[in-house]
């Protein structure tokens, strides 16, 4: 016996008002990664063969450490919200839900700041 | 017998959600009457929602109009078998009831002004004959379901409650003849619902399916006349059923009048417009019974169309594609999937199909039910209404004009609600009912749910359907008739031996389509009877063997009472030659050429 | 978690074949989904073997041809027979569609026929649209006007306006959409599917309807709208051939366009 109604159920806590920030963001990422990653696997495939020494004075480059950082951070950014979709999209279960996102959440900006870190240290270290 | 019963107590009871059930739900409840609409469908899925070509209006948005030109084609069209005071209410009250229609939302076509787009439709003129009047409100060709859809949507709006999915048994009618209420069967878990109400509003829609080929939707069985009968309560005029021209031969699904009115035409083998033979002036834009004869005729002649000559074509070509996927886009998808036509390209093959009744239940401009009592022909029933295609006002007489169902379904729909807030306390106390109120409807199901027997419910309403087809068609004689008639009796007789397999009470469709059955084959009966009785010509019903209309005898409606075993008495009802005010005289008869 | 298995009392099972046919000119097979409430336990397909030379072109033919003749208690819904009503919507050889208008001759092999994917079923072919109709009602589908209404004339449109409505008036509320729609099946509760987002989107772009920024404030949200991944399975499976992911992404569009 239902004794609570659909409507209810269906208007909920209300419209949360958010999700187009999201939207916008999450194309805008996409958009960005085009150019990102084509010029980063040009340069990956150019790069191919050559030393170390080779790789880290390409890395040390103004221009390249600018735009690997900014690949980084637009990446990361976009695997945010598509992991954080399909979290919501699959899982359910409201506690599970919210560690799993916080952990995901987590675990990106680590990664992210890993990553950033990493360039700065072979763009400006010695 | 342990069928749980649930009490339910409302001021108003709809019975159906097609279009004129919709408009009184919405209308009482914005009226603040507490509502219930009790529907064997969800409302979306009425059969309004096929209507196609349009709704009349004397708007005059595209041509100067007038309500009573309306009103003396209505008339014409009618046979001079309406009643006049009921045509001059619908005729007058269509202009602002399609006004509140538009402001309800419904997306109507628009002319370059932004106003409703209005099209011609057969039989609709000006100046009393004289030119063809463009009166017919459309959104595309999809004009029922714009407006079901909207009628849902403000229904939904004002809060009304639905009962979706349930069967309306009987009515509840007490010692006096007051009807209390309904007793209705939730189809989902097989639950009994009694309904308390101080008006019983019957929008139960036209009995179509009594025939083998029709228009009408599997749902068309005219669940409310059965009901009344019933209840010992006549119904009217139940011989005149209308015969659309445009069937999709083989399928029977409707081909609305509006291609004729944006233009179209029909042809027979020999590539004829023939109409121009049958109806000088208005041609192909004729009145249904009009055309349809005569595409019989020409089909019964030799000229019909394919290998077996035996229906006609219609042409829409000509109009190019512009046109047609802006004014008919749902003909050309029908055209399509169920004829196998593309209609920029080729004709589309029709034939003459059941598609309307004409006749039902006997009420007033109020939609308060009426019968023949102690000498009083306009005795009204007191708590019962009737509004939509069930109903028999009469403002269609003896032939609908094409456009003025959906009107009829909106004006009174309106006017019922209209009535109710005036005579209606909200929440008034309910009188009790009877501890056997309901009893007889309850027995009734259970026994055949249980029946045993040696037919199934398909055997017995394909013969019921291949009977009507045959000897209530478009032309009749005394005998086919007579024939007919006995055929039919024995068939309603035979339903006694029905067999039904399925003793479930959740969503049990065996056990609603045999009480479906049920209530199609006693108006069966009434139909051959009927029609057997009037010994005349009128509108749609055509007898051979009385070839012309005949004033002096038969300017009368008739009505049919039918008795538990199936006897049927008949009497009769004066047409209403008066108006309703003095803005409009009455038209007296005169003959009907088009 | 979403449910990509069906539950064990959901499994369907092998049932029964009737086949009475002597000298059929055209066999065909049709597999059906049946489910019986009173007896409860696991649904089954059964499978009825007709001659379609005695039976009309149209699926809804054949189902009606097997009740007539063959089984009775099968249980369907229908009612108009010319893909107006929404009534028959129904998943035959692998789509949502209304059997009314989907042609026995356009399907090779055995017709299989289920109930609309991923709704409870009330008995065989019949499924609860009750929380669809319910969310239907949630986007308060009727117009919205505040200016004082024209006491004797209709609000005017101009036909360009009009003609914005083709494509989303038309839609019959069948649910072949919502319930082809993989978001809808894992978040049919909080998601309103795209037969529910077109109808909002039919009033969101109703000239006469002044409640356009509310009508979008109610969308905007990550489940109620957002959850649409443009997949396109509901415009690919509309029996009217509307196009709701459009109308989705249209929505979105203007929710972009007013920040």
């Amino acid at each position: 016996m239902r004794l609570r109604s659909h409507l209810a159920k269906i208007r909920g806590l209300g419209s949360a008002r958010a999700g187009t920030e999201e939207f916008i963001s999450q194309r805008l990422t996409a958009i960005a990664l085009i150019p990102l990653l084509l010029w980063f696997v040009t340069a990956l495939i150019s790069l191919a063969g050559a030393d170390y020494d080779t790789a880290v004075e390409w890395i040390r480059r103004p221009v390249v450490t600018t735009f690997l950082i900014l690949l980084i951070l637009v990446l990361f950014h976009h695997a945010h919200s598509g992991l954080r979709e399909v979290l919501e999209d699959y899982i359910h279960h409201e506690i599970i839900k919210t560690i799993a996102m916080v952990s995901m959440k987590f675990l990106i900006i680590t990664i992210t700041v890993g990553s950033v870190l990493a360039i700065l240290r072979i763009a400006l270290g010695n | 017998m342990p069928y749980p019963i649930i009490e339910h107590k409302y001021d108003v009871v709809i019975v159906g959600a097609g279009g004129a059930g919709l408009r009184a739900t919405l209308g009482m409840a914005e009226k603040g009457l507490t509502t219930a609409c009790v529907t064997k469908v969800f409302p979306t899925r009425s059969h309004t929602v096929a209507a196609q070509g349009g709704i009349s209006a004397a708007l005059g948005n595209m041509g100067s109009d007038d309500w009573r030109w309306h009103m003396y084609d209505t008339i014409k069209g009618s046979d001079w078998l309406g009643d006049q005071d009921a045509i001059e209410y619908m005729c007058r009250e269509a202009v602002p009831a399609l006004i509140e229609l538009e402001q309800y939302g419904v997306p109507f076509s628009r002319t370059e002004e932004g106003k409703i787009y209005q099209r011609p439709f057969g039989g609709m003129t000006t100046d009393y004959g004289k030119g063809i009047a463009q009166r017919t409100c459309a959104a595309a060709d999809r004009t029922g379901h714009a407006i079901l859809h909207t009628l849902y949507q403000q229904a939904l709006k004002h809060k009304a409650d639905f009962f979706i999915e349930y069967f309306a048994l009987d009515l509840i009618m007490d010692l006096e003849g007051v009807c209390q209420g309904i007793l209705a069967l939730n189809i989902a878990d097989g639950t009994l619902h009694r309904f308390s109400a101080h008006r019983v509003v019957l929008a139960t829609g036209g009995y179509g399916r009594a025939y083998f080929s029709c228009t009408s939707a599997h749902t068309c069985t005219g669940d409310g006349n059965a009901m009344l009968l019933r209840a010992n309560l006549p119904l009217q005029d139940m011989e005149f059923v209308q015969f659309h021209p445009t069937g999709i031969y083989g399928s029977g699904c409707l081909i609305t009048e509006g291609v004729r009115g944006e233009g179209g035409f029909l042809t027979n083998a020999n590539g004829e417009r023939f109409m121009e033979r049958y109806a000088s002036n208005a041609k192909d834009l004729a009145s249904r019974d009009v055309v349809s004869r005569a595409m019989t005729i020409e089909i019964r002649e030799g000229r019909g169309i394919g290998p077996y000559r035996d229906h006609i074509h219609l042409h829409l070509e000509h109009l190019g594609p512009e046109i047609i996927k802006e004014r008919l886009p749902g003909i050309a998808e029908s055209a399509q999937i169920f004829a196998g036509v593309d209609v920029t390209k080729q004709p589309i093959p029709v034939l003459p199909t059941v598609h309307y009744n004409m006749g039902g239940i006997p009420t007033n401009y109020y939609g308060e039910v009426l019968t023949l009592k102690d000498g009083n022909p306009d005795r009204v029933v007191q708590g019962l209404m009737a509004i939509g295609e069930c109903a028999c006002v009469s403002v269609h007489g003896a032939n609908r004009l094409g456009s003025n169902s959906l009107l009829d379904i909106i004006v009174f729909g309106r006017a019922a609600a209209i009535r109710c807030a005036q005579q209606l306390v909200r929440n008034a106390p309910h009188r009790p009912l009877s501890l056997q109120a309901g009893q007889a409807a309850l027995e009734r199901l259970d026994r055949l749910r249980h029946n045993k027997g040696h037919l199934s419910v398909a055997d017995i309403r394909l013969n019921m359907q291949r009977t009507m087809q045959q000897h209530a068609a478009v032309f009749r004689t005394g005998d086919s008739l007579a024939e007919g008639l006995q055929k039919i009796t024995d068939i309603h007789r035979s339903f006694a031996h029905v067999q039904i397999n399925d003793h479930s009470l959740i969503w049990n469709t065996e056990l609603i389509e045999a009480l479906e059955l049920e209530n199609l084959l006693v108006q069966a009966v009434v139909t051959l009877k009927s029609a057997l009785n009037r010994t005349e010509s009128r509108g749609a019903h055509a007898r051979e063997d009385y070839p012309s209309r005949d004033d002096e005898r038969w300017l009368k409606h008739s009505l049919a009472w039918c008795n538990d075993q199936g006897q049927i008495t008949l009497d009769y009802r004066p047409v209403h030659m008066y108006t309703l005010t003095t803005e409009v005289e009455v038209i007296p008869p005169r003959p009907r050429v088009y | 978690m979403a449910k990509f298995t069906l539950p064990p009392h959901s499994v369907i099972q092998k049932g029964h074949t009737v086949n009475h046919l002597d000298n059929p000119q055209h066999p065909k097979k049709f597999i059906i989904y049946r489910w019986d409430p009173n007896t409860g336990g696991q649904p089954r397909t059964d499978t009825y073997e007709i001659d379609l030379a005695h039976c009309g072109p149209m699926v809804l033919d054949a189902l009606l041809k097997i009740k007539n003749e063959i089984d009775s208690t099968l249980t369907f819904r229908r009612s108009c027979r010319e893909g107006i009503c929404g009534s028959c919507a129904m998943n035959i050889d692998g789509t949502n569609t209304l059997a009314c208008t989907k042609a026995i001759a356009d399907i090779k092999g055995p017709v299989k026929i289920y109930p609309l994917p991923h709704l409870e079923i009330m008995r065989d072919l019949v499924p609860d649209l009750t929380y669809f109709y319910s969310q239907y009602a949630s986007i308060k589908p009727w117009i919205q006007v505040h200016t004082a209404l024209p006491p004797d004339h209709e609000m005017l449109q101009s036909k360009q306006d009009r003609a914005k409505l083709d494509g989303l008036y038309e839609c019959i509320l069948c649910a072949c959409c919502s319930t082809s729609c993989p978001s809808y099946w894992w978040n049919g509760d909080r998601y309103l599917g795209p037969a529910i987002l077109l109808q909002a989107y039919r009033w969101i772009m109703d000239s006469r309807d002044e409640d356009t920024g509310e009508r979008l404030d109610n969308l905007e949200d990550p489940f109620r709208l957002y959850r649409c991944h443009t997949i396109m399975n509901c415009t690919n499976t509309c029996p009217k051939g509307l196009n709701p992911a459009k109308a989705i992404a249209e929505i979105k569009k203007m929710l972009v366009q007013r920040r």
